[in-house]
């Protein structure tokens, strides 16, 4: 049997047994619910941003206060104030209890629940303000046009250098979501190597599996089969949010939102590589599954660690976090495809950003490989990371012996 | 033909073993005692390449040992080892496919040795949803689905019951008769004795004994006679000349002769202490030539 042929046997069983398990099922299930939720759920719940209000007016100025509310609230981005007549303050005082109105208005008083708020309150003092300052102004016989222009005059207009583009919202919220994404399938299927690994340990598996292939073999066929399973779930969770939320309308969709899909999918490629031999080391220190938490402890740290430095690069594409984070192994993967889809980084840094991660995949492959020989057979307790190292220097050598 | 040729191994300070040979013939059973940490499990790794020898070699069929022979030996290792969740017929077909075997012949292999014995009907379930007796009994037919040359089997009858202790022992005789060559360890040395052609014993990583079994019997100490008279009457045998006393079996005295004595003088003295049940002169158990080799 050849050395392809070997790995391709022992990544086939991982991928059967992995798609099989009940464990994976479930966190499709549950992972397909959050993508779905995320695709659909903007879209009903939408209000176009839009906030508004509900006054009710009585007492002698309720038909000017009436007329003013809309105009001033109409000044704001996307605020409206929706007028109610009342009878009486009595009347605002109960609607106003009840919670059928945010504020009730008239004979110099304002009825509210708890606080007017600083918005609601500025649209009722200047309604107010201009209500009295027009009976001033009639008074003193000026022409209403131009007690108008007075007191209502042409809003400024607004030049903004720098304006939020809504296609660069929407690319913001769509790298955000694939570095969600991208984070969980990292952690979540790097663990099922450790895991894999220490399962075969447990049930002393490992024991017939290393009489029939060298470690090397078989680390490398469960890294891929592992590796398969989350990168076609990583591609069906992509196809079926994008799908979903292009037929729903739930989401808009930015043009460039096919290569930042690819990118995604593509840093899973590396990242997973990376993060997997290190995951493996994790396993192959442990002996039961229970020292796992405490072998891969600083691996997740570490993910952590990535993870918050990509919402900070989110925050600012080109601040010092990003600039340091984008050419290390652990933090580039997630990193990477926010500060392209920021046109924030260039084809330079990116190709170094790939090859230190590259050259990182061998080191951590050559690691994994000599922790994975040294441990597989150290069957009880947790092994220290720099024995299982010194007894994988001879291959298949067993720390203890039985 | 297995061959180990003076094998060394170090754990640290600690010698595993120290220059140990065997042979293990092809349809022959060999049995394989020694104290815990004799080094039996660490000589069982090194036949499989599961650990390297400082020195020494391994041998198979007159040439050293290669990785594609390795993978055809069937092991089954001290602790057992089958994926918990994995269906048995799935197990067994993957094991058969590390050996080398293809798909369609692993598949038909692996249905054929589960309905031999006795999992058919249960091929279907995962590993850990069956007893302990048949989690065995599938760990056996992953040593055994690629039809091997060679049987490594560590402890193979430890927390079995009689019956399963019989079932084991059939397959691994139907097995020798196919030509294939069993190694095996075992403390239950009368187990050994009887299922056994071959038996090393071995002490502190060395062969202290080793042979066909009832040669290696015969080889140490000197006969015993046990006699056995009527009424459990025992005490005629003190004092007899050319004899002495090395304990009592039951009814029956365990005497040894001694140098040039003649059995029948003590036959005679028995007849005339009353009468003889039953007088036998056998070569020392293999339990008691254990007892004598690894505590002298």
């Amino acid at each position: 049997m050849t050395k392809l042929q070997m790995i391709r046997l022992v990544a086939g069983r991982e991928v059967r047994e992995r798609i099989r398990s009940k464990a994976f099922r479930i966190s499709t299930g549950v992972s397909l619910a959050f993508i779905l939720a995320f695709a659909i759920l903007p879209g009903l719940l939408s209000d176009d941003g839009l906030t508004t209000y509900d006054v009710g007016v009585f007492g002698a100025q309720s038909d000017a206060l009436a007329g003013r509310l809309p105009v001033v609230a109409s000044l704001g981005d996307n605020v409206a104030v929706e007028v109610r007549r009342l009878a009486d303050m009595a009347e605002g005082r109960r609607l106003v209890e009840s919670g059928d109105l945010d504020a009730a208005v008239g004979d110099d008083q304002i009825v509210v629940k708890r606080g007017l708020g600083v918005l609601l309150g500025f649209i009722v003092q200047e309604a107010n303000r201009q209500v009295v300052g027009e009976a001033a102004l009639s008074g003193a016989g000026v022409r209403s046009d131009v007690a108008g222009r007075v007191l209502m005059p042409q809003p400024l207009e607004v030049l903004a250098l720098d304006p939020e583009s809504e296609a660069e919202s929407d690319r913001k919220g769509l790298v955000f979501f694939g570095t969600v994404l991208l984070y969980g399938q990292l952690i979540g299927f790097g663990y099922w190597v450790a895991s894999g690994v220490v399962e075969e340990k447990a049930s002393r598996v490992v024991e017939i599996l290393l009489a029939k292939a060298p470690p090397g073999q078989l680390l490398a066929g469960k890294v891929i089969g592992i590796g398969v399973v989350g990168l076609v779930q990583l591609v069906l969770f992509v196809v079926i949010g994008l799908v979903t939320a292009a037929a729903t309308g739930g989401v808009d969709l930015p043009p460039e939102t096919l290569a930042v899909a690819a990118q995604v999918v593509g840093w899973f490629v590396l990242g997973f590589a990376f993060y997997s031999c290190l995951f493996a080391v994790g396993g192959a220190l442990a002996s039961r599954a229970e020292e796992l938490q405490s072998t891969t402890t600083p691996l997740t740290f570490l993910v952590m660690g990535s993870f918050f430095a990509a919402i900070t690069t989110g925050g600012d594409p080109s601040g010092p976090v990003a600039q340091v984070a984008t050419f290390l192994p652990f933090s580039a993967p997630l990193v990477l495809p926010i500060r392209v889809a920021a046109g924030e980084i260039g084809l330079g840094a990116v190709l170094v950003s790939v090859a230190i991660v590259l050259v990182s995949i061998v080191g951590a492959m050559a690691l994994a490989a000599r922790v994975y020989a040294g441990g597989a057979l150290h069957l009880r307790g947790q092994l220290k990371l720099r024995n299982a190292l010194r007894s994988g220097r001879s291959r298949k050598e067993p720390v203890t012996a039985g | 033909m297995l061959e180990l040729i003076e094998l060394t191994k170090r754990y640290g300070d600690v010698v595993a073993l120290d220059g140990l040979s065997m042979a293990v013939g092809p349809g022959r059973i060999h049995g394989f005692v020694g104290r815990n940490g004799a080094g039996k499990t660490t000589t069982m790794r090194i036949i499989l390449g599961l650990a390297s020898p400082e020195a020494g070699e391994v041998r198979w069929q007159g040439r050293p040992v290669t990785a594609a022979d390795r993978r055809g030996f069937g092991y089954m290792p001290e602790e057992r080892g089958l994926y918990p969740r994995m269906t048995a017929i799935d197990q067994i077909v993957y094991f058969a496919r590390l050996s080398g075997m293809g798909r369609v012949e692993a598949t038909a292999a692996g249905s054929a040795i589960l309905e031999s014995i006795g999992l058919g009907e249960r091929s279907g379930e995962p590993v850990e949803r069956l007893s302990l007796g048949n989690q065995q009994r599938c760990q056996l037919a992953a040593a055994l689905v690629t039809s091997p040359e060679l049987l490594v089997l560590d402890e193979p009858f430890s927390g079995l019951d009689p019956v399963g202790v019989d079932a084991l022992a059939g397959v691994m005789k139907a097995q020798v008769d196919q030509g294939t060559a069993v190694v095996y360890s075992s403390h239950q040395l009368d187990l050994v004795e009887r299922l056994s052609d071959e038996v090393t014993i071995i002490d502190a990583g060395r062969v202290v004994a080793s042979g066909a079994v009832a040669a290696v019997r015969r080889s140490r100490g000197v006969d015993q006679l046990k006699v056995a008279l009527e009424g459990g009457w025992t005490a005629w045998a003190q004092n007899l000349p050319g004899a002495r006393v090395v304990g009592q079996d039951g009814d029956e005295v365990v005497l040894e002769l001694l140098d040039g004595a003649d059995d029948q003088a003590v036959l005679d003295a028995a007849r005339q202490a009353g009468r003889v049940r039953s007088f036998r002169r056998e070569a020392p158990s293999l339990t008691e030539l254990f007892r004598e080799v690894v505590s002298s």
